[in-house]
């Protein structure tokens, strides 16, 4: 996480997330996934082939990939469907944009209740018999039974949790960086899916994207660095109000 | 040479990627805007540009207590004494507000961390807000300080004479028995104990040679 100034002086933390050899391993049709629309799958980071069977290679033979470690799914409208094999870059976001990021919790084993669904506990003195950070009472006498879903100590941690509606800052075409506002779910170097917003307040902040996404062989030269309007970017000379 | 001490990388597992990414970003800023060299323990004056000011831009002179953070968000600490109110006010190295940083007094202290200055008499902390700069002479020694800060009467806001702390700038003037007290909490196997070790001797290397190579441009 960095810091990054706006033209204003304000100052805002920002995540940095690299896209690291993301293909196109699938296109899955709207009918074959029995869902809304088609899907694609898509895999990130390269990984050995050697720790698992030949039987799960299948789906990266057929797009012609190394092994990915993660793969996951896209749904996607039919205007949008990418052909198997295809890398895809962090170019594909522009500065500006709104994005979900999907990521495992860092996990933290099994914990109490205090800090799992952040109880009070009990008075650490004045009497307190080896009680100070039990869950207490765990139902009413009338209801004669524990309603499932009744919050109790358990593991915490290592499930997948979305941050919506994260800013785009900048983004670094040469090392393919995204720069997200804010703090995303997950320890540092975790495995992380990137998605346009689904929040309502952002449908309309596409800001032009690559349609359906960003070509590297194609016309298109990009510049090493691509900011938003309000960054201040270091080039430019200290900040002065008028 | 003076190598900066937010362009050394914390031990850490992130990637070191990242933190070339931000060197690029502190070597694009230091091109346009100079940032001194200076150490804890030198003077020195700050204009940032203040929207509710009505010169629109402030300057405050201090002595710099502190430098923090690493990377980007580098941070020093400036403390002086204005009409008998301390105030000290943190900065960042590389926050587009700072029009000007000018080393007003150059010396080093015999600590990293002058934050004892708060309990100390408000003499040491004082320095004029129209000071001129002190021309210095040699272009290799910084002179090191080796003032003796006499402090205002205990209860502290940290305790001071702890080993933990291990200042060697305040002439303690407390009775000798509290002095072999505070020994108690010294830790001396803190000294050998090789996880904590952290040799920066190469990662500075190679910073140093990306420095001089970036900045030549």
């Amino acid at each position: 996480m960095m810091p990054i100034w706006t033209k204003s002086g304000e100052k805002h933390a920002v995540t940095l997330l690299k896209v690291q050899d993301c293909h196109v391993l699938r296109y899955v049709s709207k009918e074959e996934s029995g869902g809304k629309t088609a899907k694609l799958l898509v895999g990130g980071k390269n990984v050995s082939p050697f720790s698992k069977p030949e039987s799960a290679h299948e789906i990266f033979k057929e797009a012609g990939v190394p092994r990915k470690q993660k793969v996951t799914t896209f749904n996607v409208t039919d205007d949008a469907i990418i052909k198997p094999g295809t890398p895809l870059y962090a170019a594909h976001f522009r500065p500006g944009q709104f994005v979900d990021v999907t990521a495992k919790t860092i996990g933290k084993g099994f914990q109490g209740v205090v800090k799992r669904w952040g109880f009070k506990g009990q008075p650490a003195s004045h009497g307190q018999t080896k009680t100070h950070r039990r869950p207490g009472a765990i139902s009413t006498n009338k209801a004669a039974k524990v309603y499932r879903g009744k919050k109790m100590p358990g593991k915490m941690g290592n499930i997948y949790r979305t941050s919506f509606g994260l800013k785009v800052w900048r983004i670094n075409t040469k090392h393919d960086i995204i720069y997200v506002n804010g703090s995303v779910p997950g320890h540092t170097n975790c495995l992380v899916k990137v998605r346009d917003s689904k929040l309502p307040t952002y449908k309309d902040c596409n800001k032009n994207p690559p349609f359906p996404t960003f070509f590297a062989d194609g016309d298109e030269e990009l510049p090493e660095d691509l900011f938003d309007e309000e960054i201040f970017q270091f080039r430019d000379p200290s900040v002065t109000f008028a | 040479r003076f190598l900066s001490p937010e362009f050394i990388p914390p031990r850490g597992r992130t990637d070191p990627l990242k933190y070339y990414i931000e060197r690029k970003d502190m070597i694009q800023r230091r091109k346009v805007f100079n940032i001194p060299e200076f150490y804890v323990g030198h003077v020195l004056a700050v204009t940032t540009a203040n929207p509710h000011a009505s010169d629109k831009c402030s300057r405050f002179v201090g002595i710099c207590i502190q430098r923090g953070g690493k990377g980007l968000g580098a941070t020093f600490v400036l403390r002086n004494v204005i009409e008998d109110q301390g105030v000290e006010i943190c900065y960042e190295l590389y926050s587009p507000r700072i029009q000007a940083i000018e080393v007003l007094k150059l010396e080093k202290r015999l600590d990293e961390n002058l934050m004892y200055l708060r309990d100390a008499l408000p003499e040491y902390s004082t320095f004029d807000v129209n000071m001129k700069p002190v021309p210095r002479m040699d272009h290799e020694e910084i002179p090191v300080n080796k003032v003796q800060v006499r402090m205002k009467p205990k209860p502290w806001s940290k305790r001071w004479e702890r080993p933990k702390y291990n200042i060697k700038g305040i002439k303690f003037e407390l009775p000798e028995h509290k002095m072999q007290a505070a020994q108690k909490w010294s830790q001396p196997w803190l000294e050998f104990d090789m996880l904590r070790e952290y040799d920066t001797s190469k990662i500075e290397k190679k910073i140093r040679k990306e420095l001089s190579e970036e900045l030549k441009k």
